[in-house]
């Protein structure tokens, strides 16, 4: 009989650490009512950004996506549109920061990648949204409001991330 | 406060306004693209459901027309319409205010009158939506 031992290391508590950060802000984004109908801050993705630069990406794909089916699982919502919505999204920013990683660090900072990531984002939701949950092409009329709030909230989310970073970097 | 705004736009790179104006420049095509509907050409007046009459658009008159409760007054304006009086309680209809694209409708249930644009190419309206 043999006995397999998961070895835990100081990066899995890490990642545990991180992920819990980013569910409880995504469940206090989900407590506060939202201005317009469908537009989220997303103030989560402060957590995985913050983690993909102060770590590497690995570890902010693993954040991101345990964020995404524990937060669902706390609300209910896993399995259900809502959580498909919400794994496309992620799935999509990060496929986006797969791409892109290569791009020098010398021209562009964490705001060109959470750009990226936001618009990477809308597009994944709105694919889901097309094929499966509202197959119609009206849908598109809605997509220039999706777009500038990705754009707002992504930079906004890229300057409070690189204050973060500044703060830890300080101690 | 003002060094602080210029310290926070020191940290964007040259990389970062090249793809802050790319997003810039998305979002201006995609909105040209999808919220640019063609002008509509005629207005046609429903009453019942039952198409009542179809008037040219580039006129400025004032129509009026017998509904289920009284007296609807639609206005034409040069390529826009409104419903500009009606019998009905809550007044929905002239709240709608001016319409003007193609496909657009405005519908008076009380009163049984509604109208909508034709012409241009089709497009999605609020019905199909």
């Amino acid at each position: 009989m043999t006995l397999s031992t998961i070895n835990i290391t100081d990066r899995d508590h890490q990642i545990a650490k991180l992920s819990a950060i980013a569910v409880a802000l995504s469940l206090v984004e989900f407590f506060f009512p939202s201005p317009i109908p469908g537009v989220k801050p997303g103030i989560a993705n402060i957590i995985i950004l913050y983690t993909i630069f102060k770590f590497d990406l690995r570890m902010g794909i693993w954040v991101s996506i345990i964020r995404v089916f524990v937060t669902s699982i706390i609300l209910g919502s896993f399995l259900s549109p809502t959580f498909f919505l919400s794994l496309s999204g992620a799935l999509f920013s990060l496929l986006s920061l797969i791409i892109f990683k290569n791009l020098s660090p010398k021209y562009f900072s964490l705001i060109s990648f959470s750009l990226i990531a936001s618009l990477a984002h809308i597009i994944g939701q709105f694919v889901i949204v097309r094929i499966w949950i509202i197959p119609h092409n009206g849908i598109f009329y809605l997509l220039p409001i999706f777009i500038v709030s990705a754009f707002i909230f992504g930079l906004v989310t890229a300057l409070i991330t690189n204050k973060l970073l500044q703060l830890n970097s300080k101690k | 406060m003002i060094k602080k705004i210029l310290q926070s736009i020191k940290i964007i790179k040259v990389g970062d306004w090249f793809i802050i104006i790319l997003f810039c420049a998305l979002i201006i095509i995609i909105t040209k693209l999808l919220w640019n509907l063609p002008q509509g050409e005629y207005l046609e007046i429903y009453k019942n459901n039952e198409i009542l009459a179809v008037y040219s658009l580039n006129q400025k008159i004032t129509k009026i027309i017998n509904g289920e409760k009284g007296e609807t007054k639609i206005t034409i304006d040069n390529g826009k319409v409104r419903f500009s009086s009606a019998p009905c309680a809550k007044k929905y209809c002239i709240h709608q205010g001016w319409i003007n694209k193609a496909n657009q409708i405005i519908i008076c249930i009380p009163n049984k009158i509604s109208i909508s644009i034709s012409g241009g190419k089709k497009n999605y309206d609020s019905i199909n939506y």
